[in-house]
């Protein structure tokens, strides 16, 4: 399925609808609005990607998740804590928690719990909403966590409670239930398949789109791909989008199917859609 | 009533004084770079092989070819704080080449064979992947051609690979032709004690 870019949002400055040194982590919300984390501001730009509002973090963000729902709220994941905000950037709460809590690259809801991406501690912490913590996940390997040596921990929950994570060391999406236990997981190493996932750690970043269909961005060279259900390749395509250099680069898909990846180089998204889809 | 020294006494006398000589020579000469006020070194912020942003191009051999000892006194060094232990390092496996029934690339990079990969522990024998990797760099087979170095460059790699001149094998010439034939000017004379150069954006 083709692919091609509709849009750039963002970019590398010092006007407030763009960045001056990070842009790291990226959502969309149902009505197609853009949360992007980065310097240690959070920026909101509606669906024409104009800027609509930005607050302060209280540490660079690195990971943002926005929860569906009549009352949205918008998790920051920072090193050693994770801030809490509504819509309209108000900080609700922030959790702490200074002995299990690393550098937060990932951050996603299931039903009453939360799950931080820690890449300090190469594992997944689940928590509930309370603020208790319930579990790690992927930690019961030899190596004792997820091969992250790109330096990012990202994941996604589907509506099954299913933790589909990247673990790039291993040139694979691995699936886990809440409880930890590992599934199965998808990919290979390739370095003239597209198919498979080339370097020495990919694939970084992913996004869940429609009924179990994972996309996912690699660096070296920068591109996006797009897998089934069943694990099999529909698309790869974006390399010319991207600078070369890019690396961890966050995905998010909205609900019309639209694609959007971080440039951490040119500090901007790309946003892709499918050549046959409606406007 | 001393002895008359036989002929084999006087040569192995005067071989032993040759001896001392040259060693009390390499020595002086030695001592001699080690006090002198400059030195050849790598600019990694330079070189093409380690630059970050320079990407898609093939890595530059001049301090392998160009060198005028035998095996070049450029050569690559691994710093394993930096490096990942990667299942697939691309500095030691060809990525680009088919992969074998293990799953691995069927190639290695190095032309000389000069890395070695060694497990970290005890192998997983039901999933090879879930291992870390040592990986050494052999300096006497190591003749500089970066290779390596640029397979490991951010962001394929993590950029724990660098060329260094080692200074106990260069000759300290003073128009030395690596400096002459490096494209990016990059090898150039530095003071003595100068801590290595940090790494840089291009």
């Amino acid at each position: 399925m083709p692919y091609r870019q509709i849009q750039t949002i963002g970019g590398r400055g010092s006007s407030p609808d763009r960045f001056t040194e990070a842009l790291r982590g990226i959502d969309v919300d149902r009505g197609g609005c853009l949360y992007a984390v980065g310097d240690s501001e959070l920026k909101v730009f509606g669906p024409d990607g104009v800027l609509q509002r930005r607050w302060i973090t209280e540490k660079p963000g690195w990971s943002v998740c926005v929860t569906s729902g009549t009352d949205p709220v918008i998790y920051v994941g920072q090193e050693g804590q994770v801030q809490q905000f509504d819509v309209g950037g108000r900080c609700r709460s922030t959790l702490k928690d200074d002995a299990r809590l690393g550098l937060v690259t990932s951050v996603d809801v299931f039903g009453e719990f939360l799950l931080f991406g820690d890449v300090a501690h190469r594992c997944i912490h689940r928590y509930d909403r309370s603020g208790r913590f319930v579990n790690d996940i992927g930690r019961d390997s030899k190596a004792k966590g997820f091969l992250i040596p790109n330096g990012h921990l990202d994941f996604r929950v589907d509506d099954r409670g299913i933790i589909h994570v990247p673990n790039p060391g291993r040139h694979r999406i691995e699936r886990y239930t809440p409880d930890g236990r590992l599934q199965g997981h998808i990919g290979r190493f390739s370095g003239t398949d597209p198919a498979g996932f080339s370097g020495c750690c990919n694939p970084t970043n992913l996004a869940l789109w429609g009924q179990g269909n994972l996309v996912v961005t690699e660096k070296a060279p920068p591109r996006v791909k797009v897998f089934d259900t069943g694990g099999n390749l529909r698309s790869a395509f974006g390399t010319e989008a991207f600078d070369p250099n890019g690396k961890n680069m966050d995905v998010a898909v909205s609900a019309r199917g639209a694609i959007y990846v971080v440039d951490t180089v040119r500090l901007q998204v790309c946003v892709f859609a499918a050549v046959d889809a409606p406007g | 009533m001393s002895k008359e020294p036989t002929r084999r006494d006087v040569l192995g006398h005067a071989a032993r004084g040759a001896g001392l000589v040259t060693l009390g020579g390499a020595a002086a000469y030695l001592a001699a770079k080690r006090g002198r006020a400059d030195a050849w070194q790598i600019d990694w912020s330079k070189c093409v092989n380690s630059r970050l942003g320079a990407t898609g191009v093939p890595a530059c051999d001049k301090c392998a070819t160009t060198c005028v000892l035998p095996l070049s006194a450029v050569r690559a060094v691994n710093e394993y704080a930096k490096c990942g232990r990667c299942y697939i390092c691309p500095a030691y496996f060809d990525v680009t080449s088919p992969v074998d029934k293990d799953g691995l690339p069927s190639k290695k990079l190095c032309p000389r064979d000069a890395i070695t990969r060694r497990p970290i522990g005890e192998i997983d024998p039901h999933d090879p992947a879930n291992n870390y990797y040592e990986y050494l760099i052999d300096e006497a087979r190591c003749n500089g051609c970066g290779k390596c170095v640029m397979a490991c460059k951010e962001p394929a790699g993590l950029g724990s690979i660098r060329l260094e001149v080692r200074h106990d094998l260069c000759l300290d010439c003073n128009r030395c032709p690596i400096a002459v034939a490096c494209p990016d000017d990059a090898y150039i004379r530095v003071p003595t004690g100068t801590a290595p150069f940090a790494r840089e954006h291009a």
